[in-house]
């Protein structure tokens, strides 16, 4: 037949095609499919047990109309591609128009429910997103179990096709949001989406923000509770990730998993990560300034001591704070990268080695090295990996600043900083905004 | 700056020179909104557009020339008073490149983005504030308070006299930016009133406790009393030997705050409210140029006497904006409720 030879040879040179020629029911069928993504015995176990009785090729659409398979009358070669792509089986009679396009038993190419991998939950369900788009679909289901949620489901791109789905508890959801999420989607439905930043640009924001506009969770209770605040998820296929439009300031401080807690607790560990942000800020910029810019601000005696600890430090303290930062930022970025095996060896000998080498080295002072030790380690007090790697951008803006100007650059690298945050804003939702996200903005 | 301007204009009594002023100041205000409540959605350039071209450059014109002295005086002023406090090795121009700098940027992100950095800063620095502020309480003698009023203050003659009409200027750059918030913020009048009264003890310190610490024959010498007042703490448990350097730079983060919002009130009325939409693109490049401008024109004041010269210059125009400007407004909106009533309804 035209049709199966037209889709047999765009597949002719794949390996995994297949094509052949069988009995379902008692109607002989010519059967195609991608054989890497369906598991093919226990399909056409599960097409005999539902197609048991049929003689002829209507009597076998009519029974697998009700249940796994869909009917295509006169499709076209490109309809059939498509549907192998995403997964199916084709089945075509000779001497009839009717070709069916059946759900199979598909092999499993996705990773079970797994604990999250870059987030860390200490009392709260540990079961995070994985990479198919229904399951977490279905783990929302099961965490908010509401009739008012809704899930609106899409099919972007024209080179590669992804499914993207925008979740909303109807009651709650600020309406404005969702219109213009949804407006902006469907205007740009032929935009490929494979990574955030093609993602951003899908929802018309912008790719340079230093601050992220998508808060990224891997944990269902996470966004369950976004969602009750008025905000919308956002889960894309083969992304392990739910992203909650849109991220505002507080994201950082606030954590589902807090709720665990006795309020006092929860309110103390989140004055603590403000802490962390602010010491993140400030403690670089501040060493510099007392150090370089206005060492007569500190009282004589911590002037001395600090002086003491620079003695035999060849260049200004600018150029000793710059250089370890990045190479702190440069064992943060190698331990990304190792593999298991050696990590832990490599962080060793970055860490204690060069720690305990550079200053016996005369290279750095060990009070920059306590100091830069604690910036660091306050700088993923955050909740969000992109939120740490935002201020981690922003600490050099201050530092630099600091270097010239001392404690007044301080400040103002401070002002600067809090300004760009006050001009964020996502679908016109301030990044400062502070009360429920169902309420229109208002200053 | 005004600590210095009021302990100046009299001899005792400052307290009734800062009521005066808070006064006046409130008058202002009320005026200012009662008439601009009139012109529900309208901001102050465009009122004045549509009452006519005569009324509009007679008001528009010097409220822009005075904020732009003002904002000139401003960064010249706090430029010098940085670099006498402590960074002395730092260039004059690179400390107004960084104020100019700063204060452009915040004015071309927007109004909204303004007030957001306006909360974000109180939030950061008030704490620090309101601390210094209670330690600044430590060296005081009461006994310097009597006597409570004199001829002089008590009869009001100081009011025509130059110190206290210079400190005027503490208050008139506040109210303004009322009128230029319409449409896109919505105020309430009573809630501006009742933020109004946080002014007056502020005032009152910044004036007392110079005035307590030192004496006023003391006092009266001192360029800047406050921040002299504060050098004299000597705290032994913080590490820091000098706070008045924290006070004074959480002050001039609150000062770049203003200095934006002048330089936006500025560059809407010279754009004429007309760089909306399809110019909008044209925002950030005035703002830009406008602080060009004000750095370069900094750059040619020499020193300090040049910058009280300006600022007495600027008093006749502070005058006229805090006489004229809120009685206009006044009678303009009293004449639009009666051409259209409370409602909105034609008559």
């Amino acid at each position: 037949m035209a049709i199966i030879d037209q889709v047999s040879e765009r597949f002719k040179e794949d390996a995994d095609y297949i094509c052949k020629r069988t009995k379902l029911g008692e109607v002989p069928a010519t059967v195609m499919a991608l054989g890497s993504l369906i598991d093919m015995p226990r399909t056409m176990l599960h097409i005999g047990l539902q197609t048991r009785q049929s003689v002829n090729p209507e009597q076998l659409a009519d029974a697998l109309a009700g249940g796994i398979g869909e009917t295509l009358i006169s499709p076209d070669a490109d309809q059939l591609a498509a549907h192998l792509t995403a997964g199916r089986i084709i089945a075509a009679f000779e001497g009839s128009d009717i070709h069916i396009s059946i759900a199979p038993a598909p092999k499993t190419l996705t990773r079970s429910i797994e604990a999250p991998l870059t987030e860390n939950v200490l009392s709260g369900s540990v079961s995070a997103f994985n990479e198919d788009i229904d399951s977490n679909l279905g783990m929302l289901r099961k965490q908010v179990v509401s009739e008012r949620l809704r899930a609106l489901s899409y099919q972007v791109g024209s080179d590669q096709r992804k499914r993207i789905s925008v979740i909303y508890l109807e009651h709650r959801v600020n309406r404005r949001l969702l219109d213009a999420i949804v407006r902006k989607i469907e205007s740009r439905l032929e935009l490929d989406v494979t990574s955030l930043q093609s993602l951003n640009g899908l929802l018309g924001l912008s790719k340079w923000s230093i601050v992220t506009r998508l808060n990224s969770t891997e944990l269902p209770q996470q966004a369950a509770s976004a969602m009750e605040k008025g905000k919308a998820v956002i889960l894309v296929d083969r992304y392990p990730f739910a992203f909650i439009v849109p991220s505002l300031l507080w994201d950082m401080f606030d954590v589902e998993n807090d709720r665990n807690y006795p309020i006092s607790l929860m309110y103390s560990i989140r004055l603590l990560r403000i802490i962390g942000v602010l010491v993140n800020f400030i403690f670089p910029g501040l060493y510099v300034a007392l150090v370089s810019v206005n060492p007569d601000v500190l009282r004589i005696e911590m002037a001395l001591s600090v002086a003491a600890s620079r003695i035999d430090v060849p260049y200004p303290a600018f150029v000793e704070t710059l250089i370890l930062l990045i190479i702190l930022e440069l064992i943060l970025e190698a331990s990304v990268r190792l593999p298991k095996s050696i990590g832990p060896t490599i962080t060793m000998v970055g860490g204690i080695i060069l720690g305990q080498a550079v200053v016996s080295a005369k290279l750095v002072s060990n009070l920059l090295i306590i100091i830069l030790a604690a910036t660091t380690i306050a700088s993923f007090t955050v909740a969000g990996f992109q939120n740490a790697i935002s201020i981690r951008v922003f600490k050099y803006i201050i530092l630099i600043l600091s270097a010239v100007f001392g404690v007044f650059g301080l400040l103002s690298g401070l002002v600067i900083v809090c300004g760009y945050l006050a001009s964020v804003t996502s679908f016109g939702i301030p990044y400062l905004h502070m009360a429920r996200a169902r309420d229109d903005a208002h200053g | 700056m005004y600590p210095s301007n009021v302990i100046e204009a009299l001899d005792s009594g400052h307290w009734i020179a800062v009521m005066t002023g808070y006064l006046v100041h409130l008058a202002v205000i009320a005026a200012y909104m009662y008439g601009l409540e009139a012109f529900k959605g309208q901001n102050l350039i465009q009122i004045c557009l549509n009452s006519g071209k005569l009324i509009a450059a007679a008001l528009l014109l010097p409220t822009a020339a005075y904020l732009t002295i003002a904002a000139i005086t401003t960064v010249r002023a706090y430029s010098e008073i940085i670099t006498l406090v402590f960074l002395s090795n730092t260039p004059l121009w690179s400390i107004m490149l960084l104020l100019v700098a700063i204060a452009g940027y915040l004015a071309s992100l927007g109004l909204e983005a303004i007030f957001r950095t306006g909360v974000m800063l109180a939030v950061l620095f008030i704490p620090p504030l309101l601390f210094i502020v209670c330690t600044s309480f430590k060296n005081v003698d009461w006994h310097y308070l009597l006597p409570l009023a004199d001829r002089e203050s008590a009869t009001l003659s100081f009011v025509a006299k130059r110190p206290f009409l210079e400190s005027l200027f503490a208050f008139a750059g506040g109210f303004l930016f009322l009128g230029f918030v319409q449409p896109a913020l919505a105020y309430k009048r009573k809630r501006v009133l009742q933020a109004s009264m946080l002014l007056v003890p502020m005032f009152l310190l910044s004036v007392y406790v110079p005035l307590l610490t030192f004496g006023r024959q003391t006092a009266s010498r001192f360029q800047f009393p406050y921040i002299m007042a504060i050098d004299t703490i000597d705290m032994r448990w913080i590490m820091f030997e000098r706070i008045n350097l924290f006070f004074l730079l959480s002050v001039v983060t609150f000062v770049t705050l203003f200095l934006s919002l002048l330089l936006w009130k500025v560059s809407r009325i010279v754009s004429l409210n007309k760089l909306d939409g399809k110019l909008s693109k044209f925002r950030v490049p005035a703002v830009a140029v406008l602080a060009g401008a004000i750095f370069i024109v900094c750059l040619q004041i020499p020193d300090w006497e040049r910058v009280s010269e300006l600022m007495w210059w600027n008093t006749y125009l502070r005058l006229y904006i805090i006489v004229v400007i809120p009685a206009a407004v006044l009678v303009l909106g009293i004449r639009r409720r009666r051409k259209v009533g409370l409602h909105g309804m034609e008559r």
